[in-house]
């Protein structure tokens, strides 16, 4: 498998496809540690990246690959790291340098589960940070928001995350790789040479932008405030949702990655039977598309939150749909016994079975 | 509950779902493969969906294999990748039989390994198919090549692609250190086969 553009579909497993993504969108370096089920994409791209004329490490640690990672990018090349949600844990500190020294990079979240929701929307650094984050919701989206992301991290000059899940790494799909072109993006004037000095560049970036003496930058204090108004206009620019027979919905199902797929069939079905359902979908999980939820539940008599753990977006669907007291939730915490995905909950006939009994009795009226 | 609407041609859904119920070792994952990339290079969309545990050999594995319409007919598959429904099983052990029999959409194709599996108990409703798929292979001498017999038979009761496709499929997925096995697994595609079709041998 090459990196080139295909016409054709290919089957791929999910893991490869993205890890094919990430090559076509100029990705030239990758560090990570195996753990499943991110495992996968580690093993295409040990392969693939070094046949693109990158470089990929299997590193000792989480903390390693990510600040590898860190490392690569700031000298401007297009660097990624990933795990799952639990190695994620692992990088949050340089997760946070990397957004308040303003490198971009972008991180693989392929996940166990929908339990790391808070991790990817708040995020255990420190300082004003969020970190733009993409939930998929099949492979084909996946080979999108892989290129986009780069992007975006390129555009914004911030970290950027994928969250995906088992089903997304391993469903082998019949997919066509196409690389994507999101318009032009600014110079990168900012990235290290690596020259032991006299450019001004050399070796180092921070996270309080402080420069030379004779170039002493923002200080800390303006530094600061200039990274929290980015962020604040990200949150402005960067949102992004999907939904459908919202505008007479006396029910809507709120959802996101993969479960999101599952109840846009049930609640097709379910429309097809005559209930007035209508389906939410974040694709930016941050920045949360807080106003276009609004808009979207502006006529439910009820919202219902499904989730694969337990209640964690919930909390942004508090903060933004029109009637607070329509909002239930229907997921839950479901662990497949191997611990590395889903248990039965993540089922279509379970979600409808969740979705009726949470309708009105003789609906449809 | 149908997994998907039906726009039937040649009186099969258009996307056609299909469980692989075994275990480990029976070559389950690699069947499936087989007839998911077999049918991407006939310019169908297909799916593989995996679903088998840590254990080598011994422990459950299962496959859902969706083969969808020609590219050029639809942008993308609508199957979810965890199945409500499906219109086809095969059964290679009893063992582990999973969501077989409660997501058989009524009339589906059951194949079953009656090596190991009881046609018994197959339960009614069904177009039940028994294939002593192991006794088989073994008698070709190929007993590892089992599953290669109930793909065979499937694929003449479900002609979903060709025998050539699959034989391609199959040979292109084994790793060049296992390579030497594609002439048997393609002798026992064959005869299984020619066990549902009634041709000799």
């Amino acid at each position: 498998m090459t990196a080139a553009a295909t016409p054709e579909l290919t089957l791929m497993e999910g893991a490869a496809a993205i890890g094919e993504a990430a090559i076509l969108a100029g990705c030239r370096f990758f560090a990570g540690y195996p753990m499943s089920p991110f495992t996968p994409l580690l093993e295409h791209l040990a392969e693939a990246l070094p046949a693109a004329g990158g470089t990929c490490i299997n590193c000792e640690s989480e903390i390693e690959g990510v600040n590898m990672a860190l490392g690569a990018a700031s000298t401007g090349a297009r660097a990624a790291t990933g795990s799952c949600g639990q190695g994620i844990a692992l990088m949050q500190e340089a997760i946070a340098e990397a957004a308040l020294n303003e490198t971009p990079m972008v991180v693989f979240n392929l996940a166990r589960n929908q339990q790391d929701y808070f991790q990817a929307t708040r995020g255990g650094g420190w300082g004003d940070y969020r970190t733009i984050t993409l939930a998929p919701k099949d492979v084909p989206e996946a080979i999108e928001h892989t290129q986009l992301l780069f992007h975006l991290s390129d555009l914004h000059r911030a970290p950027t995350m994928l969250y995906g899940d088992p089903l997304l790494a391993q469903t082998r799909v019949g997919v066509r790789l196409e690389k994507l072109d999101f318009g032009p993006l600014p110079p990168k004037d900012w990235e290290l040479d690596g020259t032991r000095g006299g450019t001004g560049q050399s070796r180092q970036v921070w996270t309080w932008a402080m420069g030379k003496a004779t170039d002493p930058g923002p200080g800390p204090d303006l530094h600061w405030q200039n990274i929290a108004a980015k962020f604040a206009a990200i949150n402005e620019i960067e949102q992004r949702s999907e939904s459908a027979h919202c505008e007479d919905a006396d029910t809507v199902v709120v959802a996101f990655g993969s479960a999101a797929l599952f109840v846009e069939h049930v609640v097709a079905e379910l429309r097809a039977e005559g209930h007035r359902v209508g389906w939410f979908r974040p694709i930016t999980l941050w920045p949360f598309p807080g106003p276009a939820l609004e808009e979207a539940t502006r006529s439910a008599r009820r919202v219902l939150v499904y989730e694969l753990n337990g209640g964690q977006m919930i909390d942004d669907v508090r903060q933004y749909a029109h009637d607070r007291s329509a909002i239930r939730f229907i997921g839950g915490v479901s662990i497949h016994e191997s611990g590395l995905s889903y248990g039965p909950l993540l089922d279509a006939p379970v979600i409808r079975e969740r979705i009726l009994a949470a309708l009105p009795e003789g609906d449809p009226r | 509950m149908q997994n998907m609407a039906s726009t039937p041609t040649d009186g099969r859904p258009d996307e056609f779902a299909v469980r692989l119920a075994g275990i480990g070792g029976q070559g389950i994952q690699l069947i499936g493969k087989t007839l998911a990339l077999a049918a991407t290079r006939a310019g169908r969309h297909a799916m593989l969906a995996a679903d088998y545990g840590g254990e080598m050999r011994g422990g459950p594995s299962n496959a859902s294999v969706v083969v969808g319409p020609p590219v050029a007919e639809a942008p993308r598959l609508r199957s979810l990748p965890v199945l409500p429904a499906f219109h086809a099983a095969i059964v290679a052990n009893h063992r582990f039989t999973g969501v077989v029999p409660e997501r058989l959409v009524p009339g589906a194709v059951l194949l079953l390994n009656s090596s190991v599996v009881d046609p018994a108990g197959a339960g009614e409703g069904y177009q039940v198919t028994a294939v002593p798929a192991t006794r088989l292979a073994a008698e070709l001498g190929v007993p590892q090549a089992g599953g290669f017999v109930l793909l065979g038979a499937f694929i003449a009761l479900v002609p979903l692609v060709s025998e050539e496709s699959l034989v391609e499929a199959m040979t292109s997925l084994l790793p060049a250190y296992r390579r030497q096995h594609a002439e048997g697994n393609a002798r026992a595609l064959r005869a299984g086969i020619e066990t549902v079709a009634g041709v000799a041998a």
